[in-house]
């Protein structure tokens, strides 16, 4: 005989209730410890997630890629760490079959729109949403869109997420050097000289500190063209899992790293 | 108000007492964790001495060719020991390696260049090679020493040459301006500052994280970073180990030491299971 489903609904809620428990009190253990002060995710696997499970459509993969996105913020949050950048789209991404890049973009618009419409009836409160990289490269609906919730989370205070798309650190420093020759003629300085604060303040991602602790999932040892001007004293980890896949426990586990070798970095700060 | 008193230094108590759990807490984590290294460093340790007696078939044979550029990073303080800098370039030239870019943040590795390229037998600093393939006849290593002052400063140096183009045809009628901030102008700005801008296909960093510590960034999109450990306990069977899988040679290998490869793999990609079992999640 089964049980009513009331009895496994209040089950679930218990149990849920417990897990939330739980994962809130080894979070509190986790930040008795040094927390990263900006954590990146390279979000690598979502392709590889969904040959692995069999899942129908282009786009399959990068929506249960989001499922983790949501999580992962949730987490970060938890913890308390102030800035979180996610690594979207890069501009090697545009090179993949014209139909799944479409996917792509028109999975991204509809989450941003989604995450709107949330924002408006204020369920985003602490979380500010930034949106980094050449956004100029993105159709003009999503560019839109993106610069929408960016104006709706503006004033929020909490987590800091970064969204990079259409990004590549070759790019964002071309783009920079760019930029402040512009700037530098303009302000009619004498003598022009360029100096490395110049082209920092103009990239794409001056707008955070630099990361602390760089995620890759996937299981790959590149950094493919990601923040490699910024993470001169990061700390790069890299799983395994898929990004779909990437959990509590591995979130965990790179901070506890990060936790172990966090004397050594400051050490290699100061020395800089 | 009586009452007030002894309950704020009841809660102020108990908040200290919860603070102090936690923090015990906390310190046997990282007992475990650090446990857990401890273990897998052994494991490590047992195969890289299998792989150097030849015992593990499958690394005996390296197609050194898919190898064109290898990067390795060293920290500053083991930066210092330059005979271990040395073992390490001779073990790179026994295996095959052509060309190798050194890299500490603080430049040590510059200064001691003279003494390095003596004390390795047939190798050469790379700018007496050329930048190009070398001739399959050259036998030695090309050395490259690399520090912070190729990364940031030599960018910014180069990006005052595209600068100076940009004044230049800005004040030219049409928009010639423009076009000199393509990635290509900057490659040819950095070569011309003295930089390599060759991307080197591999790094193997030795220190206790795994960090590129400040490799000049424009180098590094697409290298593999492999983290190798302190220089001062380097393995020549792990050096052999990273080359091998980066190079993805595929042989057939014995049996006789597959588990301690196989016990080694699964205990690594059960990390966190482990970690988190021992202490009853």
């Amino acid at each position: 005989m089964n049980p009513p489903r009331e009895e496994v609904g209040e089950f679930t809620k218990l149990l849920n209730g417990f897990m939330t428990l739980m994962r809130r009190f080894i979070f509190k253990v986790l930040c008795v410890g040094p927390i990263p002060n900006h954590i990146s995710f390279i979000m690598d696997g979502n392709r590889r997630f969904a040959k692995k499970h069999n899942l129908q459509g282009l786009d399959a993969g990068h929506r249960a890629g989001f499922v983790s996105v949501t999580y992962v913020l949730q987490y970060c949050q938890e913890i308390g760490v102030p800035y979180v950048t996610l690594y979207a789209f890069g501009l090697d991404n545009f090179k993949r079959e014209p139909q799944e890049v479409k996917c792509m973009m028109d999975l991204m618009l509809e989450k941003i729109e989604l995450t709107i419409d949330q924002a408006i009836s204020g369920n985003v409160k602490n979380v500010k949403v930034i949106f980094a990289g050449d956004l100029n490269l993105l159709n003009d609906r999503l560019k839109a869109a993106a610069q929408r919730l960016m104006e709706v989370t503006e004033e929020n205070k909490g987590l800091v997420v970064v969204v990079i798309v259409a990004y590549s650190t070759s790019h964002e420093i071309v783009q920079a050097i760019k930029e402040s020759c512009v700037r530098k003629c303009e302000g009619g300085d004498s003598p022009q000289v360029l100096k490395v604060s110049d082209v920092e303040e103009c990239m794409y991602t001056s707008i955070v500190p630099d990361p602390a602790l760089v995620i890759r999932t996937g299981g790959i040892d590149r950094l493919s063209n990601f923040m490699t001007w910024q993470t001169s004293r990061s700390l790069l980890h890299t799983t395994a899992a898929l990004w779909p896949e990437l959990g509590l426990w591995h979130l965990v586990w790179a901070i506890l790293k990060f936790q172990r070798m966090q004397d050594y970095l400051q050490k290699k700060q100061k020395v800089d | 108000m009586d009452f007030n008193e002894p309950m704020l230094l009841l809660s102020f108590w108990i908040g200290q007492i919860s603070d102090l759990g936690l923090d015990l807490l906390w310190r046997f984590i990282h007992i475990i964790v650090s446990l857990c290294h401890t273990v897998f460093g052994i494991f490590e340790a047992i195969q890289s001495y299998a792989i150097s007696l030849g015992l593990i078939r499958k690394y005996s044979s390296i197609d050194i060719d898919k190898l064109r550029c290898l990067a390795v990073v060293v920290d500053i303080e083991v930066a210092r020991d330059v005979s271990k800098i040395v073992e390490l370039l001779q073990w790179l030239t026994t295996i095959g390696v052509k060309q190798v870019g050194l890299f500490d943040s603080q430049g040590l590795l510059k200064k001691s260049k003279d003494m390095i390229l003596e004390m390795v037998p047939g190798s050469m600093l790379l700018q007496e090679t050329g930048e190009k393939e070398t001739s399959p006849d050259r036998n030695g290593i090309a050395i490259e020493f690399i520090s912070s002052s190729d990364n940031k400063e030599a960018v910014v140096k180069a990006a005052n040459i595209l600068l100076e183009k940009y004044l230049k045809s800005s004040h030219l009628e049409n928009d010639e301006g423009e076009n000199v901030f393509t990635e290509s102008h900057l490659n040819e700005a950095l070569r011309v500052v003295g930089e390599n801008v060759h991307v080197p296909d591999l790094m193997l960093v030795y220190g206790p994280v795994r960090s590129h510590l400040g490799f000049p960034a424009w180098r590094l999109r697409y290298t593999e970073i492999v983290h190798m450990g302190s220089l001062e306990y380097m393995r020549y069977g792990s050096l052999l180990k990273a080359i091998h899988k980066f190079t993805g040679v595929r042989q057939n290998y014995g049996k006789g030491l597959m588990m301690i490869v196989q016990a080694q793999m699964v205990i690594e990609s059960r990390a966190s299971e482990i970690t988190f079992c021992l202490f009853g999640l």
